[in-house]
């Protein structure tokens, strides 16, 4: 009893603590602060400093205008603002003889705000802020928050400036035809390349925070009326119910708002391609740009797109369909073809034909381990290889890669550890997965191949459709915001299904995604196909060659 | 509403195709030609046709009851004891199909490819799948037999075409050389696959269009006696009728006659790899018509409580139905036509068409809402 007795109190004294910890957490203006905030200036600055510390980044500027009638600071953080900007525009026409020779009598505390904002300060875009945690919220962000003495608002001037990365081509995507202008980390740089895209008034750049210590820009970008309102009304459900202190990347929110965030299939896609972006928007898809970095996450989004990359668009047809026809090939030997191999060595020697069984029989004499170890190891010397080539500089990667694979690889065949078959198989699948578009959909693949590998090894083909079709129940199981994983292939419609596995004809695609649930399935009208201008063309050259003929005479 | 998806009908008719066409091209023909001789293809074609009374009898049963599985309507028609009785005898019913189906596919592999291993490993591994997929819906099982019907129709002609070179197509003449009952007879056998066609009056309420259920039916079971029909022709022209009566398992040993340019050979493993999906789809979609018929009749709120259950008593019956794969060819040569006909596929459908008619007609009873036809 005693003992229960002092555990009692301990809580009881732990707890105010605790509940203090939580609504500091929570809001992070006290309410002390809230009673002290005035309008006078002195004040003011001294709550300012109180709350913002001893940082030297933030600058504060207290100076008077000309005529001496209005006390005034100006507030910025160094590095994150134009400081040009502030001095000719802001600073230097409040003391200039600009305002003496105009408004000498009339500037007073009183009408500051609206003559500063109106008449005085040159400036395009001027908000103002109710109080000063707004304020200085938004001078975080780049804002420049002129105080006046006895006003209530503060001016928050847009002198935004800060040393960016220019736009360039992006290094994970790259692509023989098509732009190259990938995502910054800077949101309106990205929001900039989308509106050049896409000249229209219905693309709306819809801007959410989140983060409650960083403050994250999320901006949701899609095309008013193509967007399902009903996915997009879910995909603001989402991001408005993400409650965490930290948003450093897409990564993060992709983890929040995800259907299952337990699949190891990625269900949201992202891209560092602003044109690959743009055309999901067209698709009616919705884009989630976030701060701070380049890759910016699509929903809805179907397992197959993953087979999808943005220069089919741009290239042949024919050739498109043909890689596209490949990829899903290559994704099949990326995810099971060590397996496959393992049992049918293991299990299955009679599918082989004689004399290549016979020549994978001599290689493997000697080999000490079970086909099942030996694809284990090679697999896991792989991915080694892999992380170790991701991770050094450039110059010593390509060392390693020769170590590595050409050595180590040589050595061990020469050594009776592994067989060369066995190294061919690695190696195909390695290179499979390299061949795959989409990087998070690879991992998957790469992750899920070991297990499929144990399960060959013991049950041969049998474990292999085992393994398959529990990736197939959890597939067929997933949704990415509503619409099914598997799409085009469950549920999905005849135009679907043609415009995923194939590429057809620009001007053959007149519908958008049926399962998609869009507003505004019409792309185009119809066939507006070259196949219905010949006559046209040729009134034309008739034409021409008359009036040539005429010159002539 | 114990399941919440819907699925459209083109996805019915896939499931319908699945629960025959994944057992009976692997296991009827050798018996078809058992009884028919070198005839078997006209029973093969013949059979099916019977399951478009049961679709019939279901269909007009949907019709009156909308929105309501047989073991929801049994209840309103016969009252609740009686009704119960005939929802629990369907009950029964799936799960013997169902168990069948996984003691044909543990057989098949404990036969042909890997006899030291007990056949308890091939069932309780394939109910394990079936029962997650149970306890993911019908939606979910609809979207994978969209994905592996495409596998199971592409490998089976694929084989049929590749072994065309094989084919002697004088063994199928004479005609009638054995009369017509025997052809009659053996008829019976792939009828009473095709009567598995049964599981629609369990998904008839989740179909979006119901009234396009009936036409997906009947493609159902005209594709799939297409496909055994030119399997047994197949098998009968390469093997001929003796042969491929004296086979256990026809099919495996067809697909080992490929040879296509030395370099695809003894196919009969991706055979039966693919197989073993389609005995996955046809399990679960029996396994899920099982746990919602008892869900229903004990009037659950869910599902998932009599999965694992179901699921305990499926390993069970799985392995102790039959001693071996005799007794099973047996059992479904010899009394599984007769059994299931005469019980599920006719006999309960008419004695529920019966009462709902003598109580409309003569007791004025109304049934159901018919408007929301179209």
């Amino acid at each position: 009893m005693p003992n229960a007795f002092s555990m009692l109190k301990k809580l009881l004294k732990k707890m105010p603590s605790a509940n203090f910890g939580g609504e500091k957490l929570v809001d992070c203006r006290g309410d002390a602060i809230k009673q002290e905030d005035s309008p006078l200036l002195a004040r003011r600055l001294e709550l300012i400093r109180q709350r913002l510390g001893e940082s030297k980044d933030i600058v504060i500027r207290e100076f008077s205008s000309n005529n001496n009638q209005v006390k005034l600071a100006i507030l910025y953080v160094d590095g994150l603002v134009d400081r040009r900007l502030i001095n000719d525009h802001i600073i230097r026409p409040i003391q200039s003889d600009f305002v003496v020779k105009n408004f000498s009598h009339r500037l007073t505390e009183q009408n500051a705000l609206q003559l500063l904002k109106k008449h005085i300060t040159s400036i395009s875009e001027v908000a103002e802020a109710p109080n000063l945690t707004q304020a200085i919220k938004m001078m975080f962000s780049g804002e420049t928050a002129l105080l006046i003495n006895g006003e209530e608002k503060i001016l928050i001037y847009s002198t935004r400036s800060w040393d960016r990365r220019s736009v360039t081509e992006p290094e994970t995507e790259p692509a023989v035809r098509g732009s190259r202008e990938g995502f910054t980390e800077t949101l309106r740089t990205n929001t900039a390349l989308l509106r050049r895209r896409i000249r229209h008034e219905n693309l709306r750049l819809e801007s959410v925070r989140a983060g409650r210590r960083t403050g994250t820009d999320i901006v949701l970008a899609y095309i008013n009326d193509i967007a399902n309102p009903l996915t997009l009304a879910e995909v603001r459900r989402r991001i408005a119910a993400i409650d965490t202190d930290s948003i450093l990347e897409s990564g993060y929110i992709e983890e929040f708002i995800e259907d299952v965030p337990f699949s190891i299939f990625p269900q949201i896609e992202h891209t560092e391609r602003a044109d690959k972006a743009a055309a999901a928007i067209l698709d009616g898809r919705i884009l989630i740009m976030v701060d701070n970095t380049p890759h910016v996450l699509i929903v809805p989004t179907s397992f197959f797109q993953f087979i999808q990359a943005s220069e089919d668009y741009y290239e042949r047809p024919h050739i498109a369909t043909a890689l596209r026809v490949l990829r899903l090939f290559v994704l099949n030997i990326a995810l099971m073809l060590p397996a496959v191999y393992v049992a049918i060595i293991t299990f299955h020697q009679e599918m082989l034909p004689t004399p290549l069984l016979l020549s994978i029989a001599a290689a493997r004499e000697g080999v000490p381990f079970p086909a099942v170890a030996e694809a284990l190891l090679m697999e896991a010397m792989f991915e080694v290889l892999r992380e170790a080539g991701v991770r050094l500089p450039k110059t010593v990667g390509q060392a390693v890669s020769i170590v590595g694979g050409l050595v180590i690889g040589d050595a061990s065949i020469r050594a009776g550890l592994v067989s060369p078959s066995m190294v061919i198989v690695v190696a195909v699948t390695a290179i499979s997965t390299f061949a795959l578009p989409a990087f998070n959909a690879s991992i998957a693949l790469r992750l899920l191949r070991f297990p499929l590998i144990i399960l060959a090894g013991m049950m041969g083909l049998y474990g292999l459709i085992f393994g398959l079709l529990v990736i197939l129940i959890h597939l067929a199981g997933l949704q990415s915001f509503g619409v099914p994983y598997l799409s085009p292939l469950a549920h999905g419609s005849a135009n679907d299904m043609l415009k995923t596995f194939a590429r057809p004809f620009w001007w053959m695609t007149s519908r958008r995604a049926d399962a998609l649930g869009l507003q505004n399935k019409k792309r185009q009208a119809g066939n507006t196909g070259p196949r219905k201008t010949p006559f046209a063309e040729r009134e034309l050259t008739h034409e021409k060659t008359e009036e040539d003929d005429a010159g002539k005479r | 509403m114990l399941e919440k998806g819907k699925i459209s009908p083109r996805q019915t008719g896939q499931l319908l195709f699945m629960t025959t066409i994944a057992t009976v091209i692997f296991f009827a023909p050798s018996m078809i030609t058992g009884i028919a001789g070198r005839d078997a293809w006209l029973a093969a074609l013949l059979g099916p046709m019977f399951a478009l009374i049961t679709l019939l009898l279901i269909t007009w049963l949907g019709r009156k009851h909308p929105g309501l599985t047989i073991f929801q309507y049994s209840e309103v028609i016969l009252g609740k004891w009686l009704g119960k009785t005939v929802a629990l005898l369907y009950v029964w019913g799936f799960l013997h199909i169902g168990a069948i189906a996984v003691r044909e596919s543990g057989d098949f592999m404990t036969t042909s490819f890997m006899p030291h291993t007990p056949i308890s490993v091939f069932n309780f591994s394939m109910i394990l799948l079936c029962a997650w997929s149970v306890m993911v819906g019908l939606e979910v099982i609809a979207r994978m037999s969209e994905f592996i019907i495409i596998l199971v129709v592409s490998f089976l002609l694929f084989i049929l075409l590749f072994s065309l070179p094989n084919w002697e197509l004088s063994y199928l003449l004479p005609f009638f050389s054995r009369g017509a009952m025997p052809v009659l007879q053996a008829a019976l056998i792939p009828a009473a696959w095709h009567g598995n066609i049964i599981v629609i009056a369990v998904i008839l309420p989740f179909v979006t269009r119901p009234a396009r259920a009936l036409i997906a039916g009947t493609t159902a079971v005209f594709a799939s006696a297409a496909l055994l029909t030119i399997g047994v022709i197949g098998m009968v022209t390469v093997f001929g009728s003796e042969l491929s009566s004296s086979f256990l398992f026809p099919l495996h040993l067809f697909a080992q006659t490929i040879d296509i340019g030395q370099i695809i050979t003894r196919f009969e493993s991706v055979v039966m790899t693919i197989w073993m999906a389609g005995i996955f789809v046809k399990t679960s979609v029996f396994y899920y018509c099982a746990a919602l018929g008892l869900a229903q009749a004990l009037n659950l709120k869910e599902v998932r409580p009599v999965v694992l259950p179901l699921g305990i008593l499926l390993s069970t019956l799985s392995i102790s139905l039959f001693q071996d794969v005799t007794t099973l060819v047996t059992f479904l040569r010899d009394t599984r036509p007769y059994y299931t006909i005469s019980l599920y596929f006719l006999g309960l459908p008419l004695l529920l068409i019966s009462v709902t008619l003598i109580r409309e007609k003569i007791f004025g009873t109304r049934f159901g809402e018919q408007t929301n036809e179209a």
